[in-house]
């Protein structure tokens, strides 16, 4: 049976951002939630299995409470669900985290045939998770990924949106696919999906459970480092005028000049 | 001893044209490199067998001093295993202090790849780039958190990677000549596991946004009674192209190509008239380089006037058909002369 990873992270709820006085963010004081773009890498995989049949594993790494996204992605319909929670893992760039993530398939799912990211993440944003895990593991990789088209032993037939052109690959298994935003719209977990995640054992592991050195992840493990945040704040202290009090030819003379 | 020059990778189009985002990247490296006593820049490009002295000499002309060429005819199209593999190669042979990558599609894989290979940090999707003055290590800067933060990132190991975000850097020439060097690599020992079997040209013609110098976009309050009827109209009379937020495109309003922002096209056009966009963080770190911002919202609290060199407050609906009528006043007055 096919077998499919699925990586989730939870991330905080950047649509409603809580500040601390001088002017950071204030993690504290936000919820967290399921990345938006993770869920429907979730529902790509279900998809998968439902045609298929396959067994759908989500996994994430973060702290204990991370486990809420693995009980959404169960009730969704995951049918194992993994928890990489180790302080020593807190602080990982990139880097450190595609070591921890790839470690993980080695270790607990080798034998994993399709990995599943979503696009990127709503708080860094940077998209590169998925193909450096995927370089990592030496397998291919597919990002932007709107359609899965065909699925054959040791291949998977997809369609990735690049900014010009869509583009057909046909790809050797195992491989990794991030799933591009807003195509795959995510299920609605139902009564007995949340009665399953209720009841469902969700293991953790531990840097030793999947053979990570102290000094590969973490802090320690990651080469890049915040030195400075600011929030942004570039205005252009334009005019503004009311409706009635507007002069357009004024204004259409002002347009004139930058044309 | 710490690595010496700057890399670059040279993302090209299908009729092998150096992408804007290469003579960007020039541009900001030939800043970088007065910071760092002059290193060379390197630029290195992969493509098929052909006569490479035009894009020597543009790259030189944009402030490239050596320019590396890996060619054969199995890479004349961009092969995602081929590229990426031959790029961390050279990469290592060389091996830089800092490498430069366009933050596009094909940019972000061959990055990710790369600093992977060779174990180092990369900093993505990046707004600007400067040379710390005590440690003399490239500072990244990049929107974080939605484009509700920015934040400057070091990286402890080298070469230090960025990818940088297309239309944020200006682009300049300068006097200057490239040297070429050409560089051989076993493409046979490269295991390929990607095959691409059909390709759609997108119809960039009517919708590509990233180029235009007039957008006229429209935003949740457009979202009702045909007002982007009215913005078609609007920019059909100022030659515009037609863009919007991501609330325009989750109603169906615009396609995900038009959409403006963070979280859709970053643009620069010379003129972006917002029409009812509140100003969502995300929304506005995608617009920022444009060259004048007009905002027209009927809420006179929107974060958008902040961002804006002339708001209009008021119902748009009563707004923009003024705006056409004076436009198409113009246009009477030249036809007279």
């Amino acid at each position: 049976m096919l077998k499919i990873a699925v990586f989730i992270k939870q991330v905080p709820d950047t649509t409603d951002v809580k500040w601390t006085p001088n002017n950071n963010i204030d993690r504290s004081k936000m919820d967290s939630v399921l990345n938006p773009v993770d869920k429907e890498a979730i529902e790509a995989a279900l998809r998968i299995k439902e045609q298929h049949g396959a067994k759908v594993t989500v996994i994430t790494m973060g702290p204990k409470k991370a486990e809420d996204i693995l009980k959404e992605a169960v009730a969704m319909g995951a049918d194992d669900a993994f928890l990489l929670c180790d302080s020593k893992f807190a602080g990982s760039d990139t880097l450190a985290t595609s070591k921890i993530l790839s470690a993980s398939i080695r270790e607990l799912l080798p034998d994993t045939d399709i990995i599943i990211f979503g696009q990127s993440a709503a708080d860094g944003e940077t998209g590169q998770t998925g193909p450096c895990v995927a370089a990592r593991l030496n397998m291919p990789c597919i990002g932007h990924v709107s359609e899965i088209v065909e699925i054959g032993d040791n291949y998977l037939i997809v369609i990735s949106e690049c900014e010009k052109e869509s583009t057909t690959f046909k790809i050797t298994l195992p491989a990794v696919i991030c799933i591009h935003n807003y195509i795959f719209p995510p299920r609605i977990p139902r009564v007995c999906g949340y009665m399953n995640a209720q009841d469902y054992n969700y293991i953790t592991y531990n840097m030793y459970d999947i053979n990570i050195m102290e000094q590969d992840a973490g802090l320690k493990g990651s080469p890049t480092y915040v030195s400075k945040v600011f929030k942004c704040e570039d205005t252009r202290n334009g005019k503004v005028y009311n409706s009635d009090e507007t002069d357009f030819q004024e204004i259409y003379k002002e347009i004139k000049k930058v044309l | 001893m710490e690595p010496n020059g700057i890399l670059i990778y040279a993302q090209k189009d299908e009729n092998n044209r150096i992408e804007p985002v290469v003579k960007e990247l020039l541009t900001k490296a030939r800043f970088l490199k007065e910071k760092l006593w002059n290193q060379r820049i390197t630029v290195c490009v992969i493509g098929e067998r052909i006569n490479y002295e035009n894009i020597i000499n543009e790259l030189g002309s944009y402030g490239a001093d050596e320019v590396i060429i890996v060619s054969d005819d199995r890479l004349k199209d961009y092969n995602k295993i081929y590229y990426s593999e031959i790029f961390t190669q050279i990469a290592k042979q060389y091996p830089p202090r800092i490498i430069l990558v366009g933050a596009t599609v094909q940019g972000k894989d061959i990055a990710a790849y790369t600093s992977t290979k060779l174990e180092t940090g990369l900093t993505a999707d990046c707004t600007d780039l400067d040379i710390d003055d005590k440690s003399c290590l490239l500072v990244s800067t990049r929107p974080t958190f939605g484009g509700k933060l920015t934040a400057d990132i070091l990286c402890k190991t080298f070469p230090q990677m960025a990818t940088v975000q297309q239309n944020i850097f200006k682009s300049e020439k300068t006097e200057h000549k490239a040297t070429a060097v050409f560089n051989w690599i076993d493409i046979d020992k490269i295991e390929n596991k990607i095959e691409v079997i059909n390709k759609t040209t997108k119809n960039h013609s009517s919708n590509d946004i990233s180029n235009a110098d007039i957008i006229v976009a429209g935003g949740l309050g457009a979202c009702r009674d045909n007002g982007f009827a009215l913005i078609y109209e609007l920019a059909a009379k100022l030659n515009a192209m037609v863009a919007g937020s991501r609330e325009a495109y989750e109603r169906g309003y615009i396609t995900k190509s038009q959409q403006t922002g963070q979280t859709g096209k970053i643009v620069a056009p010379k003129l972006y008239i917002a029409v009812g966009i509140s100003g969502a963080d995300q929304h506005l770190a995608g617009i920022k380089n444009s060259g004048k911002i007009i905002a027209i919202n009927n809420d006179k609290n929107a974060p958008i006037f902040k961002y804006a060199d002339i708001g209009i407050i008021g119902d748009l609906f009563k707004i923009l058909p003024e705006f056409i009528a004076e436009v198409d006043k113009d246009k009477e007055v030249k036809n007279e002369q």
